[in-house]
């Protein structure tokens, strides 16, 4: 940045409805090419997590899986799994998503990093639709109770959303310098997802185990979003004290490694 | 250079010099200090066999050791029954609402007080943590005075030691009114059948009728043998001397004898008042008796398995530490605090300033 360009550049006010606009057609154009315009189109969007949620929580039920609680194993598959899916579906999209994107970066107002929002606002709503159409859904079937606390689940919830999205944007920077970070998310995620609190309550576990698995930032989320559905028939463990800081830095890291990355990426 | 060098932006103000200078402000003047003492305490309990097969542990519950007793004590130091406890002649209120508080630190300093707010003000000032290796409970309490936070800490202390007394003297009592109730039981048991055994013999006028069917028999016996001789007497005499003036009298004894033996066997056996009838009646109720003696021995000895139970239950509070008295603020952490708020600070203006020239990468035309 020059000395002189703050005095030439537009108001801020301008380049985010630029931004916005330029957000929206990415949004579009990804669902497009992703789903198409075949059978339900779009709606796969949400489709295809519901019926993943589905499948957990059935299986779950039918093979009465211990969780440390007695809580109704539906509700608990339903936050759990919802959960999982939110912050690990983003760093999924998000990694190699320049690669396929990279002719796009033709055009000056679409920049790296509106990619990797694009990719993980699709995300993010399907996800939450997900998690949202199947609570109406069981609640109305009568087999859940209606969360206790809706502020907290969302808040619980954007706190997943949070962490989900700085690691999909750390990953997707980092993947598009080395491949190594695709070959090795499949796994790592797979070894998480046990790890992250959606098939335990951090309550359960022995208090030794307590503290190490606190160290995982969405063992938090998801057990705020625990507490707001179940309020006081679970004893959540979190503290925000750690998370935030946390996904503060992770924030910073995505950021600094995304403009790291657009330094240096050449269009096609 | 141009200014926009040497002049902080506004951004960088609002979220790194501001907060800064106003927790240095905070941390350095104002914030009150915070005295921490601190307990350390056992609650005893009867040990369980310690079961440390897989299952268990896969279980989730095999690694946590805590107690009943002790969970018992962690709920209740976290629940609003301990806070009113403790605070029943105004200990806390007093501590945590005095004028030399900073306002921000005190309680009621910035919110209206009320008993929830307390409550979670109490949370945020009382800290329980079991150690599941050692099983040792620390018990910390924080406040703005040493002898206050000390005074707070043994108040609660005592507390716990109260519900714990309180939930084994409930334990133990629970399983011994049981032993004692049966015990009770059996002994009147056993008295009644010994008391219609012996109103029996009294009514009967016989102590044992076996013995003394046994004593009558021998009688008889002897009856027999001397009927026997007469008998035989009297046949010699008949045969060799007829005109004895014996003969007579060995008849009329022989008939005695028949008569007695006669009389003495219907005692024995038959009849409605022979011994055989009275044996039959008398084993019924001796048998009740031994059955009733039977049950006592064994409801004693379950009542003294009670005892030995009950005196292995007792769970009770042990303390390791007593409260401390603190003698040095170890919070607030000040320079950490000013460092955090800082460090937070730097890193929120980074992640806006780099969000924001993104922002401004999209221009129109």
């Amino acid at each position: 940045m020059t000395p002189a360009a703050p005095l030439a550049r537009p108001p801020l006010r301008d380049s985010l409805r630029v931004q916005g606009r330029v957000l929206v057609a990415l949004l579009l154009r990804e669902m497009l090419t992703r789903y198409g315009r075949h059978n339900i189109g779009f709606l796969w969007l949400f489709v295809e997590p519901m019926l993943f949620t589905l499948g957990v929580a059935a299986l779950w039920t039918a093979a009465k899986a211990y969780h440390g609680s007695n809580l109704p194993i539906v509700a608990f598959a339903l936050t759990g799994y919802s959960s999982v899916l939110l912050w690990r579906n983003m760093p999924g999209r998000c990694i190699g998503a320049l690669w396929s994107n990279l002719s796009l970066l033709y055009h000056r107002n679409i920049r790296v990093l509106d990619i990797y929002v694009a990719r993980i606002a699709l995300e993010f709503g399907g996800a939450s639709m997900s998690f949202a159409g199947l609570s109406v859904l069981f609640i109305v079937l009568g087999w859940i109770d209606p969360p206790k606390n809706i502020l907290e689940v969302v808040g619980g919830w954007l706190l997943i959303a949070w962490f989900g999205a700085a690691l999909a944007i750390t990953l997707g920077a980092l993947s598009h310098e080395s491949e190594l970070v695709d070959k090795l998310w499949h796994p790592a995620s797979y070894l998480i997802f046990p790890l992250s609190g959606s098939a335990f309550l951090v309550d359960a576990l022995p208090a030794a185990a307590q503290k190490y698995v606190l160290y995982i930032p969405m063992v938090h989320g998801t057990e705020i979003v625990r507490e707001g559905y179940f309020g006081s028939r679970v004893h959540a463990h979190y503290d925000l004290g750690y998370v935030l800081p946390f996904c503060l830095v992770l924030t910073f890291v995505a950021l600094f490694t995304t403009q790291w990355v657009a330094r240096r990426v050449v269009p096609e | 250079m141009s200014s926009t060098f040497t002049r902080p932006s506004p951004l960088f103000l609002a979220l790194v010099v501001v907060p800064t200078v106003l927790a240095t402000l905070y941390f350095a003047l104002f914030a009150s200090d915070v005295f921490v003492s601190e307990a350390r305490f056992v609650v005893r309990s009867p040990s369980k066999a310690a079961v440390t097969s897989l299952g268990q542990v896969l279980s989730g519950s095999g690694l946590s050791g805590a107690t009943e007793e002790s969970n018992a004590v962690v709920e209740y130091l976290e629940s609003r029954g301990a806070l009113a406890d403790a605070d029943r002649d105004g200990l806390l209120t007093r501590a945590y609402t005095a004028g030399s508080v900073f306002l921000f630190d005190r309680f009621g300093g910035l919110l209206p007080a009320n008993r929830e707010r307390f409550f979670d003000y109490y949370l945020g000032k009382v800290e329980v943590e079991p150690d599941t290796t050692t099983q040792v409970l620390h018990l910390s309490v924080s406040a703005f005075d040493p002898v206050a936070a000390r005074a707070i800490n043994e108040r609660l202390l005592e507390r716990s030691e109260a519900l714990v007394n309180r939930l084994s003297t409930r334990a133990r009592s629970d399983a011994l009114t049981v032993a004692e109730s049966d015990a009770r039981d059996a002994q009147e048991r056993a008295r009644t059948a010994a008391v219609r055994l012996a109103a029996y013999r009294n009514r009967a006028g016989i102590i044992d009728p076996e013995k003394e069917a046994e004593a009558r028999l021998q009688g008889i016996a002897k009856l027999d043998d001397e009927l026997v001789s007469a008998r035989t007497q009297l046949q010699q005499m008949e045969a060799f001397t007829p005109a004895a003036p014996q003969i007579p009298y060995l008849r009329t004894q022989i008939d005695g004898l028949q008569k007695e033996i006669a009389q003495r066997r219907s005692g024995v056996a038959g009849g409605r008042n022979s011994l055989s009838a009275a044996a039959a009646r008398y084993q019924v109720l001796q048998l009740d008796s031994e059955l009733a003696a039977k049950q006592l021995a064994a409801t004693l000895i379950s009542l003294q398995d009670a005892h030995a139970e009950a005196r292995r239950k007792r769970a009770y509070v042990e303390r390791i530490a007593p409260p401390s008295l603190p003698d040095y603020p170890i919070r607030p952490r000040r320079l950490g605090g000013i460092l955090a708020v800082l460090v937070l600070g730097l890193l929120a203006w980074g992640i806006l300033t780099i969000l924001l020239a993104g922002v401004r990468e999209h221009r129109e035309g």
